[in-house]
């Protein structure tokens, strides 16, 4: 696979919980703070928009969204640029920031544990409809690949499924028959709980 | 296997050959700035001609809330412009001529936003798309994409012709003339990279309008504006336009002139080619600040103005395009995809009839009807982009139109299918009644992502509205007919001037600190093509602004006089009044007692550095500096009330005073010893402040400094009403920008 622009999504437990508000400061105390290790540039507040990109913080390599698509909330993690060259290394990179971005979240003071990620269910997309459409015949040519990584992450075997139309950007729904925490997910990445 | 084809391969076949070889040039120009090859201005005015524009903290640097940390770009040394770097993200604007899109090209946009942007579609107020957070080196296949769905970036920004605007109505309203859409589209592409545009001083922009009554043109601020107009020769129907020149909104508005009653159709392009060529030989090329065409046309005067066009018009080479596209005026036409019908009565949601109410519009064409789809602030998503496309697909003709009050119109409509519009509408959101009411906030990018922008135009529009809307079943009927412009500074992009309450973002230092403040401009008319301006009231801090509109509301509601228009209740009770209404909300609490003033709509970072510091004996003088600011403020403002009582001379003299008060109060603070003369204060302002650059604007450079020396050179004049509504225009812009100086040299001394 050799996409540079990748994205995953990590849906919240309960959607009901998410206070979008609430997300703005956290996101400007990021930056200030320099809790992600890449260059952030400004917080993006779209939250007039319904299901929409909720609250967007702004990078140089990669966006973080509190997305609303589809009225499904989550964290959706965007790589746009310098992608490492590596394909597995690639993946590898993008998981791990945007489990990373999660684990940030549920510990985030301000938000007061209110907000939980579901690890059974994450969403991968290629947001690259030239060289990569949603297509049968493309997403068959990402399965082994993706199916490799995604299978040692959870370490046993998960389902891949297509989604979206061919005008939407190829979405891949991936399922794990359990949960582990966030923890043990970056664990596996090889990145400690709280730091990058 | 072969390696994957590039973008840029895969839309080699369907992009027309001019096109691309413009996008390979303009491809190889990055190159070239990349390798250091090509100058730093150069490639500037080249992006900007292909409408890759700057966005805010492009320098590399950004306030955090707490100081002013770079930003770390892997490549802090490559740049885009001047202080402007290589990797920061920017606006693309993309151009669409008089707002027409397909359902094809919605979609595309819809794919680019996803795909280089931050998922967000924004409509502007000259009815381009814009998307934001774009990268520098994206730009070349984002516009080869754009290119094979027929549209350009080419002159979106820069000192070239702009999008042409036109009535999203056009065609289809039942109080047009006739259809502007062909001629629009004819002068967009003639002038489009035309020999004759590409050596202007600054941005030209153009409008079309159905009619003279309707706000839809906007010609009154557009360098350019032609209103559809008809005359008889003998029984023969004459298609023509009413032609206007030089107007413009920016710091200082300026209302369009008269060129001609009636400019044949035939006439159109070659008297619009000979303006470009008047405006580009004569108009101002090193002021920016006085290069627009207003300035020209005001510097010549109309009639000399119009003699030079008509003497160029004479000697141009004859083009056949001129007229070519006459031959099939049919050409833009639309047609439905659906027999018109009219809604049968029935029972139905209250959702359903308010929207109905306000956002259906019955066409000129029996059974059929145009429907406005609100946009928050002119953003939409791309998965509602293609949403709006499938509901183009199965009840319109294929075609829509991006509105300048930042909307989206659907036309052609059956009024049958309405019910099951609304319901698909419903589904993603896009079903929110209050199109074209106060709720209907428009606004200018503000700081959100405008390098210009002084307060957060969104935020406060983002605000208001939710304020409107919670109120509207409360609201009587004239107030919720009021329209709301907010821009971000004093370059109007948020199109204040001509609302009926506009919003201009300005900052004010209270106590060491910058508070987030916005002018109050009020009366100004949005119909009969933005038919007058409004003026400037006074300042209140944003936090105070949604409970000013409640008030001046509630009284116009209370206190109108029979069918009265909120421009002549304005006038009837005057400035003054309006001013004493809202006189308690113009004051800050200290930042100990409540913070939340010194932080700016949406955005928690203090909006001042926290951290300046205010010594005894700057004190003193900064207690004086700010008293004769404030003098200065209430000059200007009693200057306008004399200019409302019909009294220009006391008005001028006024406004000259108000800016010699805040030259004074400045030099001062450089130089204690000035006195009350005026020459000496003029005269030790320019030595201390301008000849120094102290007072100048990183962006406006010494423009409003050139104001007092030209008021103090002319002395007030007072001889018409307009001439005098310029000077206090002018004095309200250099008191601003003497607020400006003061807080940036009080961040020096401090810091």
């Amino acid at each position: 696979m050799e996409a540079r622009r990748l994205e995953v999504k990590v849906f919240l437990e309960r959607p009901t919980t998410v206070d979008l508000e609430s997300l703005v400061p956290v996101f400007h105390d990021w930056i200030r703070e320099g809790r992600l290790d890449e260059p952030m540039i400004d917080v993006a507040d779209y939250r007039h928009v319904p299901n929409g990109p909720g609250v967007v913080l702004i990078g140089h390599r990669s966006n973080y969204y509190l997305d609303q698509a589809e009225g499904r909330p989550g964290l959706l993690y965007s790589r746009k640029r310098q992608a490492p060259g590596d394909p597995d290394e690639r993946l590898l990179d993008v998981f791990r920031r945007a489990l990373f971005a999660c684990r940030l979240l549920e510990a985030e003071p301000a938000l007061g544990g209110r907000l939980r990620f579901r690890t059974n269910e994450l969403l991968f997309q290629i947001p690259d409809r030239l060289g990569y459409p949603n297509s049968p015949a493309v997403f068959d040519s990402i399965r082994p690949e993706l199916e490799a990584f995604v299978s040692r992450l959870y370490a046993g075997s998960v389902s891949l499924t297509r989604r979206g139309s061919a005008r939407e950007k190829l979405g891949v729904a991936i399922r794990a028959g359990r949960a582990p925490s966030l923890d043990v997910l970056l664990g596996r990445l090889g990145a400690s709980p709280l730091a990058a | 296997m072969s390696p994957a084809p590039t973008e840029k391969e895969q839309l080699a076949s369907r992009i027309p050959a001019q096109l691309a070889r413009e996008i390979d040039i303009y491809e190889t120009e990055l190159e070239l700035k990349k390798q250091g090859k090509l100058d730093e201005r150069v490639f500037a005015e080249t992006r900007l001609r292909r409408g890759a524009y700057g966005q805010r903290y492009d320098n590399g640097q950004r306030h955090d809330g707490v100081e002013t940390r770079q930003i770390e770009y892997p490549e802090p040394r490559l740049t885009k412009g001047p202080n402007t770097l290589w990797d920061a993200p920017g606006m693309q604007r993309i151009k669409i001529p008089f707002g027409r899109l397909t359902a094809e090209q919605l979609e595309l946009l819809a794919d680019l936003a996803e795909e280089y942007s931050d998922s967000i579609l924004h409509v502007t107020t000259r009815q381009d798309i814009q998307l934001h957070y774009v990268h520098i080196e994206d730009t070349p296949d984002l516009m080869r994409r754009l290119a094979a769905v027929g549209i350009t970036t080419r002159e979106a920004c820069g000192n070239a012709v702009r999008n042409v605007t036109a009535c999203p109505t056009a065609g289809v309203c039942a109080g047009e003339t006739f259809d502007v859409t062909p001629y629009a589209h004819a002068l967009a592409w003639f002038l489009l990279g035309h020999p004759d545009t590409q050596a202007m001083g600054r941005k030209f922009k153009i409008t079309f309008s159905g009619c003279s009554d309707e706000p839809c043109g906007l010609t009154s601020f557009h360098d350019l504006g032609a209103i559809a107009a008809t005359r008889m020769i003998d029984v023969r129907v004459e298609r023509g336009f009413e032609l206007y020149v030089g107007g413009g909104l920016g710091s200082v508005p300026q209302a369009a002139k008269l060129f001609d009653e009636f400019v044949p159709e035939t006439e159109l392009l070659p008297l619009a080619q000979a303006i470009c060529r008047v405006f580009a030989r004569l108009g101002e090329k090193n002021n920016r600040s006085r290069a627009r065409m207003k300035f020209l046309v005001k510097k010549l005067g109309i009639d000399e103005f119009r003699r030079l066009v008509r003497e160029e018009r004479a000697g141009l080479e004859p083009d056949p395009r001129w007229t070519a596209f006459l031959a099939d005026l049919g050409a833009t036409d639309e047609h439905p995809l659906r027999p018109g019908s009219r809604l049968p009565p029935a029972q139905r949601s209250t959702a359903f009839e308010r929207f109905r109410q306000t956002n259906v519009k019955r066409q000129r064409q029996s059974g059929y009807v145009t429907v406005k789809l609100t946009l928050p602030l002119g953003d939409f998503t791309p998965a509602q982009a293609r949403a709006v496309a499938d509901v183009m697909r199965r009840f319109t003709g294929d075609t829509l139109r991006t509105t300048v009050d930042q909307n989206l119109l659907l036309r052609w409509v059956s009024e049958g299918d309405l019910p099951e519009l609304f319901s698909a509408l419903e589904g993603v959101g896009l079903a929110e009644a209050g199109a074209d009411t106060i709720a209907d906030v428009t606004s200018c990018p503000g700081t959100d992502t405008c390098k210009l922008g002084i307060s957060s135009s969104r935020g406060l529009a983002g605000e208001l509205r939710r304020h409107l809307a919670l109120a509207d079943t409360e609201l009587a009927e004239p107030a919720r007919e009021l329209r709301i412009k907010c821009s971000g500074c004093f370059n109007a992009c948020g199109q204040h001037h001509a609302a009926d309450i506009g919003f201009l973002g300005v900052s004010r230092n209270v106590g060491g600190r910058r508070v987030p403040h916005f002018q109050l401009v009020i009366g100004g008319q949005w119909k009969h093509n933005a038919g007058s301006f409004g003026l400037a009231i006074g300042a209140i801090p944003s936090k105070n602004v949604p409970e000013a509109v409640q008030r001046i509301t509630r009284r116009y509601v209370a206190a109108r006089q029979d069918d009265e228009s909120f421009r002549d209740f304005v006038t009837r009770i005057g400035r003054k009044e309006i001013r004493a209404m809202i006189e308690d909300l113009t004051r800050v609490p200290p930042y100990e007692v409540d913070p939340s003033y010194y932080s700016d709509f949406g955005d928690p970072r203090e909006y001042t550095i926290g951290d300046m510091g205010v010594g005894e004996c700057a004190g003193e003088v900064v207690g004086f500096a700010e008293f004769g600011l404030a003098a200065s403020e209430r000059e200007v403002f009693e200057a306008q009330v004399l200019l409302d009582q019909g009294d220009p001379r006391n008005a001028s003299s006024r406004a000259y005073s108000a800016m010699l008060q805040a030259a004074q109060a400045l030099a001062r603070r450089q130089n204690d010893s000035v006195g009350d003369d005026p020459d000496e204060i003029v005269q030790e302002f320019k030595k201390q402040l301008y000849d120094t650059k102290l007072f100048h604007d990183p962006y406006a450079g010494g423009k409003f400094a050139h104001y007092l020396f030209k008021a103090h050179r002319e002395g007030p004049n007072g001889v018409s009403h307009e001439s005098t509504h310029q000077l206090i225009e002018e004095a309200q812009l250099f008191v601003e920008a003497a607020h400006q100086c003061y807080e940036r040299l009080s961040r020096g001394a401090g810091g």
